[in-house]
């Protein structure tokens, strides 16, 4: 996967939690099977929402009660409230990367 | 792979609790018993909810219980209750909770393994079958297959 006009760098996507080792890794595990049905190769972290707070990510993956905060800290904010269905979260980073163009 | 081999892995069925309280005290009882856990982790187990949330709702009706490994972890550990009726987290969407899994790891990594073929078995169908299990032998077998295959991983 590229990103507009910097076509060498993959995107990175973060999925979060409260604490940032066991949610958020259960939706790590979601997002990769979904990323990788969609082609996409990205890096992945999961971590909690005080360290997201101050990484860079182009795609922020989490429960609306996290992903609230977040709304404008990333291009690409995806709520999602089943951290086990590839396919309702394959959907809406579809959705989502398309209107971004970086995903075709 | 070593670290999930020498897992403490538990297993009760048709517990009866009274609020997400108990349910998550319920999750960590046998852990605590095996002592794979101290009893300050459970407590931080609830104030984690409390303070944060009740996000540990991981998917319709399944809680994941957990707390830091410097709350009380002696050795990594992933417990399984299914509840004789369901209870409220007070997740929006997510409620209410008949399966409540609660994990502890002694450090940030050696549990990643286990909880990544903790979540392919849950994309699959172990909820359903945890769901449909009659039996604590039918619960702990379907726990200590993920554990198979984390080994074939």
């Amino acid at each position: 996967m590229t990103t507009k006009g910097n076509p060498e760098k993959r995107l990175k996507v973060m999925t979060v939690c409260g604490v940032g080792m066991g949610s958020s890794l259960i939706l790590r595990t979601t997002a990769e099977k979904a990323l990788k049905q969609l082609g996409l190769e990205v890096d992945l972290e999961h971590v909690d929402v005080s360290s997201a707070r101050s990484i860079d990510a182009d795609v922020i993956i989490g429960q609306a009660m996290h992903t609230e905060e977040f709304e404008d800290a990333a291009p690409v904010v995806v709520t999602i409230s089943d951290f086990t269905d590839v396919e309702a979260l394959k959907g809406k980073l579809k959705e989502a990367l398309e209107a971004q163009g970086w995903l075709t | 792979m070593a670290d999930v081999e020498g897992a403490v892995l538990t297993a009760r069925s048709r517990v009866e609790v009274d609020g997400w309280q108990e349910a998550i005290r319920a999750s960590c009882q046998p852990l605590l018993e095996a002592e794979a856990i101290e009893e300050r982790y459970v407590e931080r187990c609830i104030e984690m909810v409390e303070d944060e949330g009740p996000y540990v709702v991981v998917a319709p009706g399944i809680a994941l219980a957990h707390a830091r490994p410097e709350d009380g972890v002696k050795r990594l550990c992933l417990s399984v209750v299914t509840l004789a009726a369901p209870v409220e987290f007070g997740h929006s969407e997510n409620d209410p909770v008949d399966l409540v899994f609660a994990f502890g790891s002694p450090d940030s990594t050696q549990h990643v393994s286990l909880l990544r073929n903790l979540a392919r078995a849950l994309q699959a169908d172990l909820a359903d079958k945890l769901r449909t299990a009659n039996t604590v032998e039918e619960v702990e077998s379907l726990i200590q297959g993920i554990v198979q295959d984390v080994k074939e991983d």
